[in-house]
C-alpha cells in the first residue's frame, strides 16, 4: 500500500498582512490563517495519486496549536489522517531545525513511499525544506514534474525545467517538491467537514523524539533574523524618443542593460 | 451564551465563501444578463455536495447543522443570489419535507438523487388564484381506483424548469367523499406533466421560474407526502424551514453590497478625500453593517432553534421579514454611495438591489410574515 505524506504549513493570509515596525516581524494576531497556497498543490498531487494508486494519505505540519484547523481542512479535502508537531520548543526553528524535527519524525514513522511539499511558504519565503529533508533522509528529490506514474515500486516522470527535459525513473520512497500550478486543487466538500472533525489528529511534542536536545529550535537553530526591512521599489517612467526604428534600438539597448538578453533580432520592419 | 461559530462552522464559511468567489463569481454576471442557467454549474455545486447539505450521509448528504446551512446559502449568495435560490429551494423545500414526512421507501427511492444533485427539487404551492392565500389552491386530484388523477396547473415554481422532483400542494376527492388539502411528489417524466415558458425576472435572473401544467397525471398513492390530509400542515412547516435559506439568501445579497460599499467609499475621492470621510457615507456604512449583523443574528437563532427541536415559526418569520427588508435597504444605499457608477450595469450593485427584492415577497411576503409575527403574539407567546 503506498503511503503518501504531504507536508503543509498554516500561513498567514497575504490580505492584509501587516508588519511589526519594531520587531520587523509578521503581525499574526487578528490575521486569518491558511494552508500555505504552494501546498494545495501538493495536497491535490497526493490525493490524486491515492485515487489512482490506492494507499494512503497522511498531512504532517509543525506549527502552534491553532494549526490543528489547517490539518481540518486537509481531512475536509480528503486526507486520511493528520500529525501535528507542536511544542514551545520548537517555536523560532528556522528551516534547519524544522528539518532535523521532521526527519525524526519520518524516521519514527519508517515505513514511507512519497513526501510531497509544496515549493515555498508565503511567510518565509525560503523553499529550502524539501531540499534539506531529502538529503536529511537520504532520499532522492524531485521537483519540476510534468508527468508521472507508479509501477512496482519504480517512480517514472517526466521532468521539465527550462529548456531541458528528462525521463526519468527512481526507486521508491521519494520526495517530490511540486511546482506552483502543477494541477487545480480541489474544493473542499461540505460531506467532507463533518468528518473531518469526527477524526483524531495525532499530536507529537518535544517528549515524543528520543534526543529532543538538538531539536530545541528555541534554541539551536543557527539562523538569526538580525533585520528585515521593508523594500520600496520605484516604479519610474521613460519615454522613448525618436522615429520608429530609434525607438526600438533604444528599447534593445535598454533591455541588454537590463541583462534581458534572449531577445528577438530578426527582421524589425 | 455563546456568539463564536463552531471550528465546523467556520470552516464550512471558509470552503463556501472560496468556492463561491472561484467557481461563481465568474459566471454569475452572466446568469442574470441572459438569464440562463449553465447546466455545468450543476456538476461544479454536486462536487462540494450543496445540494444534499443537511440530508444524512445515508443518502449521501453531507449532514450539517442549520447554522451551517444558512452559512451556506449566505456564502453562495453573496455571489450570485439566483444560485442561493436554487439551493436555497432545493435544500429546504424540496429535499427537507421529503426527508421529515416521507416513508422510508420515498426517502430511498428520491433523496439519494436528490443529495447528488442529479435530481433538483422545488417546491410550487402558488397558483393564479392563490398567492399569500395559501389555502385557495385549486388544482385537484380525484381518486380513480387506487390512485388519483391530477388537474390543475401552478405559477412561478422556483426551479422549474430544471427541477424533476416537485412537491405540490393539491385540493383532493376521494371514493368515499373525503376532501381536503393534501402534499404530493411530482416528477417531471410523468405523463401529463408540462413545463411553461421562463417568466421574464426582474431580478434572481440565473434561475429560471417557470409555470406547470397538469393534464390528468396519474398520481399513485405512494406519491403522496405524509398523510392525505396533513398537506397544508407539512407546507406551513416546510416553508418555517424554507423562510432560514431565504433569509440567509436576502443577508448575503446584502452582504456582497455593504463590502462594495466599503471598498468603493474608501478609494473615491471627491472634494480632495475619500467619500468614507464624509459623515453622510460614514454613517450609511454604520447603518449598513447594523442591520446586516441584526439580520445574521435573527437567522442564527431561528436555526438553533430548529436544530434544538423548538417551536420556531415566528423567529424564522422574524429572520426572513427583517433580513429581506434590510436586504432591499442596504443594496438601495450600496446604489447612492457608488453614484452614478452603481446604476450602471458594469458593477453589480444594480443587480443586487433587482435581487434582494424579491426576497420581501415569495415564501410569504412581508406583509405576511409580519401576519405569522402578530399572530403568535396575540397567541401568548410574546
Ligand atoms: C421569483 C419568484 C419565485 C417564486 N417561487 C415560488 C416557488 O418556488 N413556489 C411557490 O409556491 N411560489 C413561488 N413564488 C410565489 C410567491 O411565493 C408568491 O408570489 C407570494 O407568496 C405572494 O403571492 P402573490 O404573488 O399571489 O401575491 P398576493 O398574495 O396577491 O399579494 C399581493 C399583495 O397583497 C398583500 N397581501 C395579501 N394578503 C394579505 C393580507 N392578508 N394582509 C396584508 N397583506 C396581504 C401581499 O403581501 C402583497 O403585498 C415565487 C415568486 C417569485 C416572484
Amino acid at each position: 500500500m503506498l503511503k503518501i505524506f504531504v507536508l503543509i504549513k498554516q500561513v498567514p493570509s497575504l490580505h492584509n498582512l501587516q508588519i511589526d515596525k519594531q520587531t520587523g516581524t509578521l503581525i499574526r494576531e487578528g490575521v486569518e490563517n491558511i494552508i500555505n497556497p504552494d501546498d494545495l498543490y501538493g495536497l491535490e498531487l497526493g490525493l490524486s495519486l491515492k485515487e489512482q494508486y490506492g494507499g494512503e494519505i497522511t498531512a504532517i505540519t509543525m506549527g502552534p496549536p491553532q494549526a490543528e484547523f489547517a490539518l481540518r481542512e486537509c481531512l475536509s479535502m480528503g486526507v486520511d489522517k493528520s500529525l501535528l508537531i507542536t511544542d514551545e520548543q520548537f517555536a523560532y526553528s528556522d528551516t534547519l531545525q524544522t528539518t532535523l524535527v521532521l526527519k525524526e519524525t519520518f524516521h519514527k514513522i519508517k515505513d514511507y513511499d512519497i513526501i510531497i511539499t509544496g515549493s515555498q511558504t508565503s511567510d518565509s519565503s525560503t523553499g529550502q525544506i524539501p531540499f534539506q529533508l531529502s538529503e536529511a533522509l537520504d532520499i532522492p528529490l524531485i521537483t519540476d514534474i510534468f508527468t508521472m506514474e507508479i509501477e512496482n515500486n519504480i517512480f517514472k516522470c517526466h521532468r521539465n525545467f527550462g529548456h531541458e527535459s528528462q525521463n526519468i525513473s527512481v526507486e521508491l520512497p521519494i520526495l517530490i517538491r511540486v511546482r506552483r500550478h502543477f494541477n487545480e486543487p480541489r474544493h473542499i466538500s461540505l460531506s467532507g467537514i463533518k468528518r473531518a472533525f469526527e477524526k483524531e489528529i495525532e499530536f507529537n511534542d518535544f517528549n515524543t523524539f528520543n534526543c529532543p536536545e538538538y531539536l530545541d529550535g528555541c534554541n539551536k537553530s543557527p539562523t538569526n533574523v538580525v533585520k528585515t526591512e521593508k523594500i520600496v521599489i520605484k516604479r519610474k517612467n521613460e519615454i522613448i524618443e525618436g522615429n520608429f526604428n530609434e525607438k526600438v534600438q533604444k528599447l534593445l539597448k535598454i533591455m541588454q542593460e537590463h541583462g534581458i538578453e534572449r531577445i528577438w533580432t530578426g527582421d524589425m520592419i | 451564551m455563546n456568539f463564536e461559530l463552531t471550528e465546523q462552522q467556520k470552516l464550512v464559511r471558509r470552503s463556501v465563501r472560496k468556492f463561491a468567489e472561484e467557481v461563481l463569481a465568474p459566471v454569475a454576471p452572466t446568469f442574470d444578463r441572459e438569464a440562463k442557467y449553465n447546466g455545468y454549474i450543476v456538476k461544479e455545486l454536486s462536487k462540494v455536495n450543496l445540494f444534499g447539505i443537511q440530508l444524512p450521509e445515508k443518502y449521501g448528504g453531507a449532514d450539517l447543522d442549520s447554522i451551517s446551512y444558512a452559512i451556506t446559502i449566505e456564502e453562495i449568495s453573496r455571489i450570485c443570489a439566483s444560485t442561493g435560490l436554487m439551493l436555497s429551494v432545493h435544500n429546504s423545500v424540496g429535499a427537507y419535507p421529503i426527508y421529515n414526512w416521507g416513508t422510508e421507501e420515498q426517502k430511498e427511492r428520491y433523496l439519494p438523487d436528490i443529495a447528488t444533485g442529479k435530481k433538483i427539487s422545488g417546491f410550487s404551492w402558488t397558483e393564479p388564484n392563490a398567492g399569500s392565500d395559501a389555502q385557495g389552491i385549486e388544482c385537484i386530484m380525484v381518486q380513480k381506483g387506487n390512485d388519483f388523477v391530477l388537474n390543475g396547473s401552478k405559477i412561478f415554481v422556483t426551479n422549474g424548469a430544471i427541477g424533476s422532483v416537485i412537491l405540490i400542494g393539491t385540493r383532493y376527492k376521494t371514493n368515499d367523499g373525503q376532501n381536503g388539502i393534501a402534499t404530493i411528489i411530482l416528477e417531471k417524466d410523468m405523463e401529463g406533466y408540462e413545463i411553461g415558458q421562463p417568466e421574464d425576472k426582474m431580478g434572481v435572473r440565473g434561475n429560471i421560474t417557470t409555470s406547470l401544467y397538469f393534464n390528468n397525471i396519474r398520481v399513485p398513492k405512494e406519491n403522496i407526502l405524509g398523510s392525505l390530509n396533513d398537506g397544508f400542515r407539512i407546507a406551513m412547516q416546510t416553508l418555517d424551514v424554507g423562510r432560514i435559506g431565504i433569509a440567509a439568501q436576502a443577508l448575503g445579497i446584502a452582504q456582497a453590497a455593504y463590502e462594495h460599499s466599503v471598498e468603493y467609499s474608501k478609494g473615491r475621492i471627491q472634494f480632495k478625500r475619500p467619500i468614507s470621510q464624509f459623515q453622510g457615507i460614514s454613517f450609511k456604512l454604520a447603518e449598513m453593517s447594523t442591520k446586516i449583523d441584526a439580520a445574521r443574528l435573527l437567522i442564527y437563532r431561528a436555526a438553533f432553534m430548529k436544530d434544538t427541536k423548538k417551536r420556531f415559526s415566528k423567529e424564522s418569520a422574524m429572520c426572513k421579514y427583517y433580513a429581506s427588508k434590510i436586504a432591499r435597504q442596504v443594496t438601495q444605499e450600496a446604489i447612492q454611495i457608488h453614484g452614478g457608477y452603481g446604476y450602471m450595469k458594469d458593477l453589480p450593485l444594480e443587480r443586487y438591489y433587482r435581487d434582494a427584492k424579491v426576497t420581501e415577497i415569495y415564501e410569504g411576503t412581508s406583509e405576511i410574515m409580519k401576519l405569522i409575527i402578530a399572530q403568535q403574539i396575540l397567541r401568548g407567546n410574546l
